[in-house]
């Protein structure tokens, strides 16, 4: 019952544009996997230094002024899922029955959550905090949490090659 | 060149790297080094585009701060790096684009410390302008960093001594 329905989902995405594209053109792969390389160093880079400053590293950096550079991060989520639709279009077998692909679907499921839960409930409570202050313990929680499941993003995501149907 | 592709192969050290079935060889060190960049090119792409004008909230003195999380990374990818040379340097040492990436890299890594020292120098709260150029040039090269290492996998001629790629 679920093979058949990954097998459809398989047979859907193997046959839509971004599938075909990718699958053809030429250096097309390569150059969409530094493309999302590029994206996750964009988001480490501003969101992971983030969840640092969350949990208590170099405190004289405002954190308005370092949540600034978030929209950095998001744009490269949004580079990683574009073109991570686009691999698992051009291959899906690849994924759609690799236990690797699926650790990696929860990482992001839980920085995903995480987040929602950050601004919902800390983040304004933060930014009225006087400066310089240790951060509170939602905070922590929140950068600790970012941290730690981006990393494991990134290692289930290394880890795809090796989980290969 | 040959006979030390051949006894780098044949290190004990080398042959557990590539032939050993445990995800703590070949894959953890390719997840070391895919964390290690992120963090490394990320930090360094946050504070280029900090120095260029965008996020002029962030104390352009905290720069120190973005120095270690770039240090950390740049040693977790040293370190991984030489033990995935270590495992295929046949493949590696053939490679044009592999000396490319570490010249790359280098001129990375100078144009980050003239940064610091122009910001040192003339900072106040906008960045020199020699600052913000070389900014520039320093994004347009960890872009090429990536492609450069990505491409590494799709440009090799011979995977070890004995296999071609």
């Amino acid at each position: 019952m679920l093979n058949q329905l990954l097998h459809s989902i398989e047979v859907y995405l193997r046959h839509t544009p971004q599938g075909e594209f990718l699958r053809t053109a030429m250096w097309g792969w390569p150059i969409f996997e530094s493309l999302h390389f590029l994206g996750m160093s964009l988001l480490l880079g501003t969101v992971g230094v983030f969840d640092l400053r969350l949990l208590g590293f170099a405190r004289r950096i405002p954190i308005a002024a370092l949540h600034r550079l978030i929209p950095i991060g998001i744009s490269g989520f949004v580079i990683n899922m574009v073109t991570g639709i686009c691999f698992i279009s051009a291959t899906p077998d690849q994924y759609l029955f690799n236990k690797a692909f699926y650790w990696k679907v929860t990482f992001i499921t839980i920085a995903g959550i995480n987040v929602m839960i950050f601004y919902a409930r800390t983040f304004r409570r933060l930014l009225e905090a006087p400066p310089d202050s240790p951060p509170p313990p939602g905070a922590r929680l929140a950068g600790g949490v970012s941290l730690l499941a981006w990393i494991g993003v990134m290692s289930a995501g290394r880890l795809l090659t090796f989980f290969r149907p | 060149m040959e006979s030390v592709y051949v006894w780098l192969e044949a290190t004990s050290l080398s042959t557990w790297l590539r032939e050993s079935p445990s995800l703590w060889a070949f894959p953890f060190v390719l997840i070391l080094h895919t964390v290690g960049l992120a963090f490394f090119v990320g930090a360094n792409v946050a504070w280029d585009v900090r120095v260029l004008g965008f996020s002029v909230g962030i104390p352009l003195e905290s720069l120190r701060r973005y120095f270690l999380v770039m240090w950390i990374g740049f040693w977790v990818n040293a370190f991984s790096g030489v033990l995935l040379l270590l495992a295929y340097p046949t493949k590696a040492l053939t490679n044009p684009l592999f000396y490319a990436k570490l010249a790359l890299i280098a001129f990375g890594v100078v144009l980050a410390l003239r940064i610091r020292r122009e910001v040192d120098q003339f900072g106040g709260t906008d960045a020199p302008s020699l600052a913000r150029t070389l900014a520039a040039v320093s994004l347009a090269c960890w872009v090429a960093v990536i492609f450069a290492g990505r491409l590494l996998a799709y440009t090799c001629t011979r995977l070890t001594v004995d296999f071609p790629c």
